[in-house]
């Protein structure tokens, strides 16, 4: 009798596990008119040092640094939103706290904030802080004139966007042209308002006149000459089929500042035009491996010969610093940001690799990802593992090598190589 | 013997007026799954081997024969997404990177069995020719072939109920023939002013165990402009609910 109970309740089981119930309750679709979200993470780091590239020099001089330096990052990044008929507000704060044996920081930087007006499916208008991330590019922007530059690194971080006005003005056509949009801008500028977007006191202009033609992406960009130099640019993306993407970016800056450390170690500004373009191509094989390849010509960036000037005037400064204790010219060295910043030189190549879901792991996506500086030979190499199986969580764990001889760009970064594990919770 | 002639002359001309015209079979399987232009909500389940689920929710607008659109509304992670389709053309805007980028057919935004195609689904007659009918009991065949080669499967086999023409599977196959996936419609349900199957679900020999089912709510006839569908108003798409 019991054997037969036991059964009996086996097969209820079983019966239970068998019968999948999906249910779509109505309320989980219930729209609000605000809406909070965002996202938490925390970035644990371990940095392998370069104790003798000229990054370190000039960051680390007069102080003891060890080989290798863990650091903690962590980052709320709240987004709020509150929308009624044609009327909406939004807001993206973020508050960021980072961590190592030599500095602690928190800061709070408002990404977004802005109050939009719709009246109809033709119009927008829009005044506050936006990022507007313009180009087709997916490691780097040539025409984005009125974005700050997004690190190649971590393309698709959230960027901190700049004061404006701007407007939408957009209609649709049957035919071979079937969407043209215009995006004017305002921007205005001052000690205050948008200080770091350029020099003098400016309400800077441009816009953006995007067309949908023969299935092809097309932009043509303009700056006016205000803060910055007058900046033209044309940008395109194509598919040409079902796994294939081409795009592509040429922008054109007129008469355009450079500072570059002379034969005495003083900083001098160069002025010329710049053109700087960019070729990309998104391939999808059979088996879900993503292939996106760019080349870019950085017109504003240094030559090979300016780069070696720098990289001996740092080596000079270091060693009168070693010798004397005289820091003075290391600190001038090192308060110009220019040839630290990424893509700093002329030629680079960008590749990534990303293979979906390998082995039946569902959620799962291994990616390498490498940015070589073509003058120079020297790379990055960044494998990664990301895991996004468990909802709203997202497990990346990646490790970056800089590879390159003395005097080349990824030879003189801080770090020999980097390992990190982000563990981003989305609410 | 003049009789006999003119008997076979108009059976003859009788026989086009029974002839099923596959093309037109399928337009009305469209209409009977959804009307041109509407909204829906969809509910999507990956189902895994050993049980573990992940749901995504969307909310979706289509236009005519080739515009639609797709906004995530949960889980968290994922909300704000949004896809747009026009003929050919898909793009994908995520709210971090700011910018919509091409994305192609092939490609699944959300994992699971369900690709880009499924979820950016356009009229099956939009898209193929069909080149077979047959009557298969209380259900017609139709072999259907892409009509381009930018279409995501190649060949598509449905098998449909005669008397609701709905579809009941829908076999998706490359041009060498190899199946792809099998899509399963189930539970009609009354969207108010018509009925269609409520629940689709697919598995594939590719992979192996795991399952996707998609549940559809609100299904609703609505108009839209035209300018909804571009890439500067993908960021509006959460304010036509």
């Amino acid at each position: 009798m019991a054997r037969l109970l036991l059964i009996f309740l086996l097969l209820v089981i079983a019966a239970q596990v068998g019968a999948e119930e999906f249910t779509f309750d109505e309320a989980e679709i219930e729209k609000n008119i605000w809406h909070l979200g965002g996202y938490a993470e925390v970035r644990p780091g371990l940095n392998l040092l370069d104790r003798n590239a000229a990054q370190s020099r000039l960051r680390y001089y007069g102080r003891h640094v060890d080989d290798t330096l863990p650091d903690f990052n962590g980052k709320l990044l709240l987004e709020g939103s509150l929308e009624k008929d044609w009327l909406k507000l939004f807001a993206q704060p973020s508050l960021d706290y980072a961590n190592t044996r030599q500095s602690d920081s928190l800061k709070l930087t408002w990404y977004e904030a802005w109050v939009q007006a719709k009246p109809n499916e033709h119009f927008r208008f829009l005044a506050g802080k936006k990022s507007l991330r313009w180009g087709k590019g997916y490691a780097w922007n040539p025409v984005a004139f009125f974005d700050r530059p997004k690190n190649p690194d971590e393309p698709e971080l959230s960027l901190e966007g700049y004061w404006m006005a701007t407007a939408d003005y957009i209609r649709s056509f049957d035919g071979s042209l079937q969407t043209v949009a215009f995006t004017p801008i305002l921007l205005p500028q001052d000690h205050d308002l948008n200080h770091d977007f350029g020099s003098s006191d400016q309400i800077n202009w441009g816009g953006k006149l995007y067309f949908l033609l023969y299935d092809t992406d097309i932009d043509l960009i303009m700056m006016g000459r205000g803060s910055r130099s007058a900046s033209y640019g044309f940008d395109f993306s194509r598919n040409l089929a079902t796994n294939f993407e081409l795009h592509g970016e040429l922008a054109w800056v007129v008469n355009t500042n450079r500072t570059v450390i002379s034969t005495n170690g003083q900083q001098v500004t160069v002025s010329s035009d710049a053109v700087s373009w960019l070729l990309g191509a998104r391939y999808l094989t059979g088996q879900d491996t993503t292939y996106i390849l760019e080349y870019y010509r950085n017109g504003n960036g240094y030559t090979q010969a300016e780069m070696d000037m720098y990289y001996s005037q740092v080596n000079q400064a270091w060693v009168t610093c070693q010798q004397s204790g005289a820091s003075s010219q290391l600190q001038r060295l090192g308060q110009n940001q220019s040839y630290g910043r990424p893509a700093t030189m002329q030629d680079y190549l960008y590749l990534r690799i990303a293979q979906k879901e390998p082995w039946d792991i569902l959620y799962f996506t291994p990616a390498l990802t490498s940015i070589a500086n073509l003058r120079d030979r020297s790379f990055s190499l960044a494998p990664e593992l990301i895991y996004t199986g468990i909802t709203n969580l997202e497990l990346r764990l990646k490790g970056t090598a800089l590879v390159g001889s003395p005097y080349s760009e990824f030879g003189e970064k801080q770090n020999d190589a980097r390992i990190e594990f982000r563990v981003r919770y989305y609410f | 013997m003049r009789v006999v002639g003119i008997l076979l002359l108009a059976l003859l001309l009788a026989f086009p007026a029974f002839a099923l015209d596959g093309q037109q079979l399928l337009k009305q399987i469209d209409r009977n799954l959804n009307p041109e232009s509407y909204e829906s909500y969809r509910k999507l389940i990956n189902i895994e081997p050993n049980g573990a689920r992940k749901e995504f929710t969307l909310y979706t607008v289509k236009k005519g024969t080739d515009k639609v659109a797709s906004i995530f509304l949960a889980p968290a992670s994922d909300k704000g997404r949004t896809t747009l389709r026009l003929g050919e053309n898909m793009w994908l805007l995520i709210p971090n990177v700011g910018k919509p980028v091409r994305i192609t057919s092939l490609q699944s935004v959300v994992g699971g069995v369900f690709n880009n195609s499924d979820i950016l689904q356009l009229d099956y007659d939009a898209e193929y020719r069909v080149e077979k009918v047959e009557e298969k009991g209380a259900e017609y065949l139709l072999h259907l072939k892409a009509k381009s080669r930018s279409v995501a499967y190649d060949r598509i086999r449905i098998w449909a109920d005669k008397s609701r023409k709905l579809p009941q599977r829908i076999e998706c196959l490359t041009e060498a023939g190899m199946l792809i996936k099998t899509i399963y419609f189930k539970g009609i349900k009354d969207f108010g002013g018509f009925s269609r199957p409520a629940t689709m679900e697919t598995d594939s020999p590719l992979y192996k165990g795991y399952k996707s089912v998609m549940l559809f709510a609100k299904i609703k006839k609505r108009s839209f402009k035209d300018e909804v569908f571009t890439l500067n108003g993908m960021s509006s798409i959460d304010s036509l609910r």
